[in-house]
């Protein structure tokens, strides 16, 4: 038997006991060394070879990813680890951690119970550092702290002892900071800083495959300074040897992480809006291997092979071929046709996979990233919110004609395996959208269709996403229908960044019971009357119906909320979708029949009065922004800053880090298109940088009118605004 | 000069005389067919009758651009056409009263219309009935179902003893097939269509009325103004099961019968004297 089967059997073994199971993430800012860290454990666990551990990048499947050197897919592997004479199974996920694929590390945090945070000793937190932190407190996901790169502190930067201590612990601290900040408002999170005492944090070199932790020098006896020594030393083999990193990091996740059982009561209610009192919420409390299978979807990959596969969190029941399973947000059962584990890039299909663990299953064709699956008709899960919206978007067109029915396919599969993808099919021009979080996520997809499905395609320049926003309330406004015997009188008004915020995090929307969204509204400042005649949520909007008794509109809603969110998706300035309003429906006046107020009356006027309530609302365009941030030598500085500032950019901040200055500020997405080269040659190469999705802001005054009518242009919209449109 | 001219029930012979006389003097007529049409005739045949031409106009060239009536008839003698009564059944008195903004003169030549036929075919008397309602596709309102509107009104009435005029949806130029409502048909089978017309028949609609009211008694009123209308009465389930022939198809719900009302229905419509609530 290999010892690649064995391993297979051994985690088989495993499944069953929900106390020594740990799922984790590995999660951290670009560059500082998830995935080395993660082949280093693989290692150790004996997945691959120890030599090639680190150059292997095992969990980097794709070639792209190879290339890039960079982790794009969330990847999943599961192994097994003694600690305390007992055997733990371990189902690791990999994450990505450049900014344009945060999506997937939202998704992988649902499926598991504990975070490892890994942060470059050299460059310390990172604004992605505090993304991860903060996807993973927000699923109830406990961290840990790996501190990387240590060997280069020691050999390269030659720092003494002292010099060394203070720079690992300002890191520290700086982490901890952020945890209590992100939790200080979590009622059911006790204290989850790190520290080096309680053995939360881990140090050491994945390159060199060494690692220290409080209790590995208890353990070994090794100290610090001798550490140090074999370092400076060169010895490194022998430092590997002696205090490998993968007992260390293992160890620590045995000790610290929560398994299934603990974590599960805790999460269940951070994450299902269901009866907390009923025995499928008791079920997946126990985590109870023998209830009704409840499995929540975070990843939907394609294998050339198996098709589909939908792998996810396992939180009751078992998992088992042949079962007929629901799939949220659609009709009828899917039949399960296998499941199995992952072992690094591959697939081990087992019999059956209990509550607890990660699986990974085919035969769910309904199922989307995000889906819950399961035995038994129950709420879904919250879903999995990501909160960058699309900033960009880019037109894709197959090459020859053949390939149309191909592309539009692989399109839909593409938003199926990753939600922060939006495609536009247009079967008339067959010129499809994509939009997408920036240049390299959209670089990546479409390099993707082109390789892996041998489609050709032509593509347009990235396009930035826009937004309209009223900037003051309106008054109210009549809105006629084409006959003239309907009318409505709406009026709009800016809601607060609060609560935006509530509605795109999902923590008020129509799924939830009503009680529970108006609580959730009021929390965020919403008056009590208004949040108890909230009619509908459309985007970032929403519908109060202050209406009294009005005959026949309890039947006319649905074409008024048609008719709405016509006039949101395509705003009045340039098409392009509303966000952040709040429409008060005050009163209508309707025909007595329906023929005449039916949809071509009823929709067409909504709409009308939708948009003159805006307009009267002062609507603006506003564009997506970016953090910047560029660590920079001091020499380069000038220049550094001068790319933020010549691309309509603010600089907020410039300070010294080490032997590097870190130039922070914000420009607009669309000036930002080309940055990486511009920067490139501006400091000879010598800037790091990061770019950090920021929201929408509204385009300064000056820019308004132009910006307006060169979206109007692309889109073949007219080119004169309406009349009442004269404040731009 | 705007003259609104019903064109009446069935075909090209169905306006009255003064009707055709001021369609015939006419400088210009336009006329509009989707609130209802002449099942009996079509526009060539309509104009080579009357030698006219006529301009036929969407529900949009009528409701969001009636300039060009407007316009017309602040100059010329315009005919406007519907079939019934012009005023009946549809919205426009609000062209009526644009062209009275514009200081046009207007007048009404009346048609005879479904109202009236109703009450002459089945022998319900006029005075007896209580508000009307339409039956719409389900695909063609909002919600699942029947409209509250229409079982409200039905209830209305019957609480009265009123008899309740149910108009069936008609759609023209405007079918499931055509772009705009492609998205909102389902695959209901059985009513009457051509490739952009649709009328919902008799059987249609009471089987969507039985799903609330299976034991009511219904009138089937079809053709009416042709020379083979019908007129059948039974309840709801039973009226589903059965084919009326060509449209245009009405249904109407009796309330309390009067003596003579309740032997019309039985002599006229086949009723059942017993399922009837005669007072």
């Amino acid at each position: 038997m290999g010892r690649r089967k064995k391993i297979v059997q051994e985690c088989e073994r495993l499944m069953d006991e929900p106390e020594n199971i740990r799922n984790i993430a590995i999660a951290a800012h670009v560059d500082h060394g998830k995935t080395t860290l993660s082949d280093n454990l693989l290692a150790g666990a004996g997945m691959i070879s120890d030599e090639t551990a680190g150059e292997q990048l095992a969990m980097d499947t794709e070639e792209d990813e190879q290339e890039r050197g960079i982790t794009i897919d969330a990847a999943n592997v599961s192994m097994t680890h003694e600690y305390e004479d007992t055997n733990h199974l371990i189902n690791l996920i990999d994450t990505p951690g450049h900014v344009d694929f945060g999506g997937d590390v939202t998704r992988a945090m649902r499926a598991v119970d504990g975070a490892l945070v890994v942060v470059d000793a050299v460059e310390g937190a990172m604004p992605q550092t505090e993304t991860v932190l903060r996807q993973a407190l927000r699923e109830g996901v406990k961290p840990t702290l790996f501190i990387n790169k240590v060997d280069r502190l020691i050999s390269e930067l030659q720092e003494g002892p002292e010099e060394m201590q203070q720079r690992l612990l300002s890191v520290i601290s700086d982490v901890n900071e952020l945890i209590r900040g992100m939790t200080q408002d979590m009622d059911d999170i006790e204290d989850w800083t790190v520290s080096v005492e309680d053995g939360t944090v881990g140090f050491g070199s994945a390159l060199y495959k060494w690692g220290v932790s409080m209790p590995s020098m208890q353990r070994t006896g090794m100290d610090f300074a001798e550490i140090m020594e074999l370092e400076r030393a060169d010895k490194r083999q022998e430092l590997h040897e002696k205090t490998p990193l993968s007992d260390v990091v293992l160890d620590m996740v045995c000790e610290h992480f929560p398994n299934p059982v603990d974590a599960q009561p805790r999460r269940i209610p951070r994450i299902w809006r269901g009866d907390d009192e009923s025995e499928l919420a008791e079920q997946m409390r126990l985590v109870d291997e023998n209830g009704d299978v409840v499995f929540m979807v975070t990843d939907i990959s394609m294998d050339p092979h198996a098709g589909e596969i939908a792998s996810g969190r396992v939180f009751s029941g078992s998992l088992e071929k042949g079962q007929e399973l629901y799939v949220s947000g659609t009709a009828g059962k899917n039949r399960v046709q296998s499941v199995g584990i992952y072992m690094g890039g591959e697939r081990e299909e087992v019999e059956q996979v209990p509550a607890g663990n990660i699986a990974a299953v085919t035969g769910l064709r309904d199922a989307i990233a995000g889906s819950t699956v399961s035995s038994v008709d129950m709420t879904p899960f919250e879903s999995i919110e990501h909160i960058s919206e699309p900033v960009i978007t880019k037109a894709v067109e197959a090459q020859t004609m053949d390939d149309l029915p191909k592309l539009i396919e692989t399109l839909r599969q593409v938003s199926k395996e990753d939600p922060t993808i939006q495609i536009e099919i247009n079967e008339d021009t067959g010129e499809h959208l994509i939009s997408g979080q920036g240049e390299l996520h959209l670089e990546v997809i479409t390099q993707r269709i082109e390789k892996n499905q041998g489609i050709p395609v032509n593509t347009g320049e990235p396009i930035v996403v826009y937004r309209e926003a009223p900037q003051e309330g309106s008054d109210e406004v009549e809105g006629i229908s084409p006959n003239r015997h309907n009318r409505f009188y709406i009026s709009v008004e800016p809601m607060s960044q609060e609560l935006v915020e509530t509605i795109k995090l999902g923590e008020a929307s129509m799924d939830m019971p009503e009680q529970e969204r108006r609580e959730a509204l009021q929390e965020a400042g919403m008056d009590k009357d208004t949040s108890q005649n909230v009619e509908h949520i459309h985007g970032s909007n929403i519908l109060i119906d202050d209406t009294k008794g009005i005959q026949h509109l309890n039947e006319t809603m649905e074409l008024v909320v048609e008719g709405l969110e016509e006039a949101l998706d395509n705003g009045p300035l340039a098409n392009e979708p509303v966000q952040g309003t709040l429409i008060r429906l005050h009163d209508a006046r309707l025909h007595e029949d329906t023929i005449h107020r039916g949809p071509a009356q009823v929709i067409p006027a909504t709409r009308e009065a939708v948009h003159k309530s805006l307009i009267d609302g002062q609507i603006k365009l506003l564009e997506p922004m970016q953090d910047v941030r560029i660590d920079v030598p001091n020499d380069h500085m000038g220049a550094a800053s001068g790319e933020i500032q010549g691309r309509r950019g603010r600089v907020d901040d410039m300070y010294q880090e080490g032997d590097l200055m870190v130039v922070e500020g914000i420009a607009p997405v669309d000036e930002m298109i080309g940055f990486a080269s511009d920067i490139r040659s501006a400091t000879e190469g010598r800037a790091s940088w990061n770019t950090e999705n920021a929201g929408f802001e509204v385009m300064s005054d000056s820019l308004q009118r132009d910006k307006t009518m060169e979206i109007r242009e692309r889109k073949g919209m007219k080119l004169e605004l309406p009349p009442s449109i004269d404040y731009i | 000069m705007l003259t609104f001219i019903g064109l009446g029930l069935y075909d090209e012979r169905s306006i009255t005389v003064e009707g055709q006389a001021a369609l015939r003097s006419a400088d210009r007529a336009y006329a509009e067919f989707y609130t209802s049409k002449l099942i009996g005739t079509s526009v060539s045949d309509l104009e080579a009758h009357h030698d006219v031409d006529i301009e036929v106009r969407d529900r949009a060239g009528v409701e969001q651009h009636p300039e060009e009536i407007l316009e017309a008839a602040e100059s010329e003698d315009v005919a406007f056409l519907t079939a019934g009564d012009t005023m009946i059944s549809t919205t426009h008195v609000d062209l009526r009263l644009r062209a009275h903004d514009r200081g046009i003169e207007t007048r009404v030549i009346h048609g005879v219309t479904a109202q009236t036929a109703t009450s002459s075919l089945t022998g319900l008397q006029n005075y007896r009935f209580g508000k009307a309602t339409t039956l719409p596709f389900p695909y063609a309102h909002g919600a699942e179902g029947l409209p509250a509107s229409v079982t409200e009104t039905i209830d209305a009435n019957r609480e009265e003893g009123l008899h309740t005029v149910v108009y069936l949806d008609i759609k023209v130029g405007q079918g499931p097939t055509s772009s705009q409502n492609a998205k909102r048909s389902d695959d209901k089978v059985g009513h009457e269509r051509t490739e952009d017309d649709e009328y919902m028949t008799a059987d249609v609609g009471a089987e969507l009325l039985a799903e609330e009211y299976p034991d009511l008694v219904g009138v089937v009123v079809a053709r009416a103004g042709s020379p083979d209308p019908l007129v059948a009465a039974g309840t709801m389930t039973d009226l589903a099961e059965r084919e009326f022939g060509e449209p245009l198809h009405l249904l109407v719900i009796p309330g309390e019968c009067h003596l003579l009302e309740a032997d019309a229905l039985v002599e006229l419509a086949g009723a059942d004297r017993d399922a009837l609530d005669v007072v």
